[in-house]
């Protein structure tokens, strides 16, 4: 105990070794992700198999020298937790680019990296299809390889639940301070751990996440308008709240009234936490069906499929049914941070589509794959704001804030109004950055949001119909980092940027 | 009867007090020299030091030998094994103050018996339920609840107003006939009276009725009194019986509100965290800025319970003073007690009291269900089993002979009440109420 006490002084603050080390770890597992694509590529005999293959090899190899370089057997402390989770994710993006860049696909890197955040952060933005600011033009999602198509879904598929849970999940390399790295990651509570062991938690976590995305790729399935290929890619997509679609017009392509019930259903269960889902499969109905967070989340689903159904129906002239359909596609869409589309919001009347522009503000249930600010938070601040209102009226009243039976202490109440506050700041500044380069208020707004929550399509030039091919370069790698950030809920990453964190 | 009593705090000193009073061998244990010394001071009992968990402490406290053990030091851990210990040492009943009432629950693991300990008292949960009653009788001074609460005993001022006033009982009884009631005792400038017939009640007077409960509004407005329901409700004090207090006025499907102010920050955030429907303020109880900010004046019932009772009585009467409607106060010295009641607090709780009712209960054994001291007159409200070897089976109530300071109120039939009248007959199992001062105590335990 003492040697080991001895041993931690002598540590620097921040282990490099150690986070190269688990970090390869992370880079040798994403390359081994990398050999699905590339079987894709053989069975329908396409040249970009040598792209994967390339790519796969070498971050094996380079994750494999790593690790065995610097075999990690320290205890792994939260700085450096929040070092390798975010270093993963972005060297992950990094790495997972090459493939489209190797296979001539993408001329430009920073597009390809561009997609492959867009990818393992569940957001959907794309830059295919369209022309960039160099004049490059860019391939439509249709002409794209099949693996490569197979790449963008699964990289949504790992992002949704997590690189970092998955490879606790399977590999039991990061057991050392694998809860430290959970945390990090994780978008739920770690008090809704299912197991006393993490590593077991992962593992149920994506048991349960795997099992959805089966359900849904046969029930996508057995419609004759999509093959097995595609209902696989959609399954990745939704249940990851992605928004990636093998096709240029996304879920408007299949014009099936049965696909968009399926994708509805499930973008909704996708924004609810998998823990419960978990409780659910179990038999645990009554945690789950008295789960406040899950409560709100019904209720403002409900309340805006109502308000825009509504509104379509009434103000835009569309037909009980459409109206319905579409409505409810297009809320489920935003509100679980998805971003799949049967229909362009851009052109609905005012009323209608304002209401969707708050969803941009919402996101899922914590401890699901959506993005965004999430339900709990949200709950909790109106709450507080509810509160604050007593408090006036009582000056000298202790008002406790509750969520069923829970209490919600104050530290955890100052950071969820820091975690507001930061959010806003960071969506202003990302919109700020987009209106020097030249967009206009929608879309520099829509951009910063739907990049930051984890959305894709946005307003104005990024709207559902459009891309995210004529950014500037600088611009694009502003997007990335936003999807970064929203991702990993800002904290994990902003505080690598803080001077406190590389100070004693 | 031999008596072992681990702990010499509050309620264990109490105890000491009244049963070395009533003639009973008591040895008390605890480890703390400080409270030994002011027992050994003031009160005619043995005294041991020691830890009540200590085998070797409670067989030189008598365990062996002992009729009853009362483990009421300040932890419950320490009594529920002191508890099991003297069962094993052979004590014949035991009775333990255990504050979590879990034990007690149906599905708790362990039972009460399988700890060796007879009887639970929570004496703070138990001044908790009277003030509940208390507040649910608004102008009532006593509530006690009887045969499983189908009859009610409730004490109530005369209003000069009152129609029953200045009137023979025996005219009374015809005169409301279907008001099943009858007057207990009464309690006339601080003397108090066993009833007759001709005996009339005047305004001021403080009686003490029996009736059914359903019975028991009707009753309240007789006396000139509103028995309209209260509604607004203040706690001073979070400490135990305010906080049991507060949950069990929650818990009511009658909608109360609750403002509960406690001085402790760290208190009054773990009341107002556990306990959905109550508005903690954090706050000086005493303090009257406070109290008209959150309006004491508008409040139907104001109750004062913190550790400080002069504090108590104080805030109760300017509660009073602001008209708030009923006021209770948490007062343990006895002296204070006829003193609070005339100067016009609605009523008074005593935590001791309320352990020592509970304790006496079973000392008392055999039949008795309900002991309950009054306060501000010296009588007992006894609830008692008829047996076998009663000796007033079978007769109608006018031709017994029942001893002086005696009053024979409701009768329990094959679970069908009656108030008792001349006419009512007592049969072997019915479950007798009565009211009987101290000196009569006794004899009636014999009449059973």
């Amino acid at each position: 105990m003492l040697e080991r006490l001895k041993q931690n002084r002598i540590r620097p603050r921040i282990d490099i070794k150690l986070v190269s080390g688990i970090l390869g770890g992370l880079i040798f597992f994403l390359g081994a992700a990398l050999l699905l694509p590339f079987f894709v590529a053989l069975f329908y005999s396409e040249p970009s198999w040598s792209a994967f293959l390339i790519t796969a090899v070498g971050s094996m190899f380079l994750g494999a020298v790593l690790f065995f370089l610097f075999k990690p057997e320290e205890e792994l402390r939260m700085r450096e937790a929040f070092l390798i989770v975010t270093l993963a994710w972005f060297v992950g993006s990094l790495v997972g680019a090459f493939p489209f860049t190797l296979s001539g696909t993408l001329e430009s890197y920073t597009d390809a990296v561009f997609e492959t955040m867009s990818g393992l952060s569940t957001t959907g933005a794309t830059i295919l299809g369209g022309l960039t600011n160099e004049g490059i033009q860019n391939p439509d999602i249709e002409a794209l390889d099949k693996s490569l198509l197979f790449w963008r879904s699964l990289s949504h598929w790992l992002g949704g639940m997590g690189i970092i849970v998955l490879t606790l999940a399977l590999l039991p390399l990061l057991g050392i301070g694998g809860m430290e790295l959970y945390q990090a990651e994780y978008s739920g509570s770690t008090s809704d751990k299912l197991t006393p062991r993490i590593q077991e938690t992962a593992f149920l976590l994506w048991t349960v996440y795997v099992g959805m995305t089966f359900v849904q790729f046969l029930l996508l399935w057995l419609h004759p308008s999509m093959d097995w290929f595609e209902a696989i890619n959609h399954a990745f997509s939704t249940l990851a709240t992605g928004g990636f679609s093998t096709q240029n017009d996304s879920i408007t392509g299949f014009n099936s009234v049965y696909i968009d019930v399926v994708i509805t259903i499930f973008m909704f269960l996708a924004g609810i936490n998998f823990a419960l889902h978990y409780r659910l499969f179990t038999g645990n109905t009554k945690s789950f069906f008295e789960n406040r967070e899950i409560r709100f989340y019904s209720l403002l689903t409900i309340l805006f499929i109502v308000g825009i159904s509504g509104g379509l129906w009434i103000i835009d002239n569309y037909s009980f049914g459409d109206a319905l359909r579409y409505g409810s596609f297009q809320v489920l869409a935003i509100l679980t941070t998805t971003g799949f589309g049967t229909d362009d919001y851009a052109l609905w009347m005012p009323f209608t589509s304002f209401l969707l522009f708050l969803l941009f503000f919402t996101g899922g249930c914590a401890g699901s794959t959506g993005g965004g600010i999430k339900m709990i938070r949200l709950m909790i601040i109106a709450k507080n704001v509810g509160r604050e209102f007593k408090q006036i009226l009582h000056p000298q009243a202790v008002l406790p804030i509750r969520v069923g039976n829970r209490v919600i202490e104050s530290s955890i109440l100052k950071t969820i109004l820091g975690f507001f506050v930061v959010y806003f700041l960071i969506f202003a500044a990302g919109a700020v950055i987009m209106s020097f380069m030249g967009y206009d208020f929608m879309s520099a707004m829509g951009a910063s949001i739907a990049s930051l929550g984890n959305i894709g399509p946005a307003w104005g030039d990024f709207g559902p119909t459009e891309n995210y091919a004529g950014v500037p370069i600088i611009g694009k790698w502003v997007f990335l980092t936003l999807m970064m950030i929203g991702r990993l809920e800002l904290f994990t990453v902003l505080v690598i940027f803080t001077p406190w964190f590389w100070k004693n | 009867m031999k008596i072992l009593i681990a702990g010499a705090g509050e309620v264990g000193y109490e105890l000491g007090k009244v049963l070395s009073q009533e003639h009973h061998d008591v040895t008390i244990l605890d480890q703390r020299q400080s409270c030994l010394q002011r027992v050994i001071q003031n009160l005619d009992v043995l005294t041991v030091e020691g830890n009540a968990t200590s085998p070797h402490s409670l067989v030189e406290g008598g365990a062996n030998s002992a009729d009853l053990m009362i483990a009421v030091t300040s932890v419950d851990e320490v009594n529920i094994i002191a508890s099991m210990m003297a069962k094993r040492l052979g004590v014949k009943s035991v009775i333990a103050r255990v504050r979590n009432d879990e034990l007690s629950q149906a599905d708790s693991p362990l039972s009460p018996s399988e700890l060796g300990i007879d009887v639970l008292i929570h004496p703070e949960q138990a001044a908790a339920a009277e003030i509940h009653l208390l507040v649910k009788r608004a102008s009532a001074s006593d509530v006690v609840s009887l045969a499983d609460d189908r009859l009610q005993m409730v004490g109530l001022r005369i209003e000069p107003d009152s129609k029953i006033a200045d009137q023979p009982l025996s005219e009374l009884a015809k005169q409301f006939d279907e008001l099943e009631a009858r007057v207990l005792a009464i309690s006339r400038r601080g003397r108090t009276l066993i009833p007759h017939g001709d005996t009339q009640l005047k305004a001021m007077d403080h009686a003490f009725f029996i009736t059914k409960t359903e019975n028991v509004k009707n009753l309240i407005n007789l006396t000139g009194h509103d028995s309209s329901a209260l509604r607004r409700v203040m706690i001073a004090g979070g400490s135990d019986v305010g906080r049991l207090l507060a949950k069990r006025l929650s818990a009511d499907s009658y909608k109360w509100q609750i403002k509960l102010i406690e001085p402790d920050k760290e208190i009054a955030t773990e009341i107002a965290n556990s306990n959905r429907n109550i508005l903690v303020l954090n706050g000086n109880p005493t303090d009257p800025n406070l109290l008209v900010v959150e309006g004491i004046q508008e409040m139907d019932a104001f109750i004062s319970v913190t550790d400080d009772e002069e504090s108590n009585i104080i805030s109760c009467l300017m509660a009073k003073h602001l008209e708030v409607k009923k006021t209770v106060a948490l007062v343990s010295k006895t002296q204070y007690v006829p003193l609070s009641q005339t100067i016009g607090i609605d009523a008074i709780v005593n935590v001791k009291a309320s352990a020592s009712d509970e304790i006496h209960r079973q000392i008392r054994q055999g039949m008795m269900l309900t002991v309950k001291a009054l306060q501000g007159i010296k009588a007992e409200i006894i609830e008692v089993v008829a047996g076998r070897n009663c000796k007033m089976l079978n007769t109608p109530v006018r031709d017994l002979d029942l001893p002086d300071g005696a009053v024979l109120g409701g009768i329990l039939h094959n679970g069908h009440v009656e108030i008792a009248v001349g006419s009512s007959v007592i049969r072997q199992g019915d479950r007798v109420i009565v009211l009987a001062l101290p000196h009569a105590i006794e004899k009636i335990d014999k009449l059973f």
